[in-house]
């Protein structure tokens, strides 16, 4: 049993998901995950995501540093996920560069917007400019760092089509859904 | 294990947490978390047979036991009252396939599952508003297709919502709809609000809370996250009223809150009480307070 993801499947899969619904509600705001049976290079908050979600009718990609026997295995034991390409992806997971450019991603039809990539960028290793935010489920603007925010801005121009992100770094997850709107703060030269 | 706590488990052991097995929630999830992204687009899903007749919130019930966690405090009302048939039934549910805690209390609940009201009390950060929808397409009566309806959808095309809303101005000097009064969410989807009366649709918006819809028969989910533009559609000559009847609670007295109209004696004398029970009781205390 203990070499199962979640300890109690069910109990630890309704919390993980709590705190995706949180984390997709509140974009820009930073929500826990628990720790939880996963292989090393991925983050507890990227397997989460990926346990709680992924079943034999999702797509996942994996860019390179993720692409290995370990997580593969984990993945598709686990989940019955499938391991496709860039333009099948329903889920995707590496890290901000190995995923550029954003282009190959599906962003859904106009009949059907939902049918688009959920991209999860583990590692916070990315040049980070600061941003304001603003959108639904945030209250007052925010501010954040992400990596090149032209990408979300070309992406929130795309509404309701786009790409919903996640950002995750060990035990936290963040969320940038394409609702989001960004604004680049002009450093003062 | 002994036999006693065997016993004592087997409600409980017999279903999975919250009723629905993990593949299913797990299909529910992934267009949960697509409808809070895509704020009133309604996302299509593979709704299950649950164990009551459609119309009794079997969409409802299964985003609730998607969103489940043992952690919990169920609240579950019907038009606005906790101890109704159909209120009382779903709260019974979850306490047997989830042992979740439950209560009435608006204030203390994390998750409320309504079927058309919403509370008075003010919703909080972090709640989750589950509503039961019988008909999640608000161009549905307008336009029976469905391939139409999306395309509508698609391009934005609402201009039959407005000739509706028109015609019943022309034809009766103001807008006839009283309940599921449509919305549009963001800017952008006209949305169906479920049949909550139109005095509730200030509340959608920008409300602290998440708001999330089930629609079990007619297999769609949609949400509203929160701090969300939620406007009721209207024109800038004839704008949006909420309304309610215009009389005072005969329990606690209060003016504010939504009414719902009873008969009280064989000649048809009427009086209004709150439809919000909750509310009505917290307005009781509060006023006997008062007076002490």
């Amino acid at each position: 049993m203990e070499n199962y993801p979640f300890s109690e499947n069910s109990i630890n899969s309704s919390i993980a998901f709590r705190s995706l619904v949180n984390a997709t509600s509140y974009p820009g705001r930073t929500f826990q995950i628990n720790k939880l049976n996963k292989p090393s290079v991925l983050s507890n908050a990227a397997a989460t995501i990926l346990i709680t979600l992924c079943d034999n009718e999702s797509n996942v990609y994996l860019s390179k540093e993720y692409n290995t026997d370990e997580v593969r295995n984990w993945l598709i034991f686990n989940t019955g996920a499938i391991i496709s390409n860039k333009k099948n992806a329903d889920f995707v997971i590496g890290t901000w560069k190995s995923l550029l450019p954003l282009n190959d991603f599906k962003i859904g039809v106009p009949e059907y917007p939902e049918r688009s990539a959920t991209l999860i960028i583990e590692e916070t290793k990315y040049k980070k400019v600061k941003c304001n935010i603003d959108g639904p489920g945030i209250k007052n603007k925010l501010n954040i760092d992400l990596p090149n925010p032209e990408l979300f801005i070309e992406n929130n121009n795309l509404y309701p089509l786009g790409l919903d992100f996640y950002f995750t770094n060990d035990l936290e997850i963040l969320s940038i859904p394409r609702s989001t709107k960004i604004n680049i703060i002009k450093s003062e030269l | 294990m002994n036999e006693m706590s065997k016993n004592e488990n087997l409600d409980i052991q017999i279903y999975n947490f919250a009723y629905l097995d993990e593949n299913t929630k797990r299909m529910i999830r992934r267009a949960l978390l697509k409808a809070l992204c895509i704020p009133g687009y309604q996302v299509p899903f593979s709704s299950r047979e649950m164990p009551m007749p459609y119309g009794w919130g079997t969409g409802g019930i299964q985003v609730t036991s998607a969103c489940l966690i043992p952690k919990d405090v169920l609240k579950v009302i019907d038009q606005g009252a906790d101890d109704t048939t159909n209120a009382v039934s779903i709260r019974k549910f979850f306490q047997k396939t989830a042992n979740v805690a439950v209560t009435e209390k608006t204030s203390d609940a994390s998750l409320i599952q309504t079927r058309h009201r919403i509370p008075e009390t003010k919703l909080k950060e972090k709640q989750i508003l589950v509503y039961q929808v019988p008909i999640p397409e608000p161009l549905r009566f307008l336009e029976p297709r469905e391939v139409e309806t999306r395309k509508m959808h698609a391009l934005s095309e609402y201009g039959l919502m407005y000739v509706k809303l028109y015609e019943d101005i022309a034809k009766h000097g103001h807008i006839e709809t009283a309940y599921a009064y449509p919305v549009k969410t963001n800017g952008n989807y006209v949305t169906d609000p479920s049949p909550i009366p139109k005095f509730d649709n200030p509340k959608m918006n920008n409300s602290p809370a998440i708001q999330l819809f089930g629609a079990g028969r007619e297999q769609r989910i949609y949400a509203i996250p929160p701090y969300t533009n939620v406007k009721s559609l209207d024109f800038e000559d004839y704008p949006f009223e909420a309304m309610k009847a215009n009389f005072k609670c005969s329990i606690c007295g209060s003016s504010d809150s939504y009414l719902d109209e009873i008969i009280v004696s064989d000649d048809g004398k009427r009086s209004y009480i709150c439809s919000d029970t909750d509310y009505c009781k917290e307005q009781t205390k509060l006023n006997s307070k008062k007076e002490d």
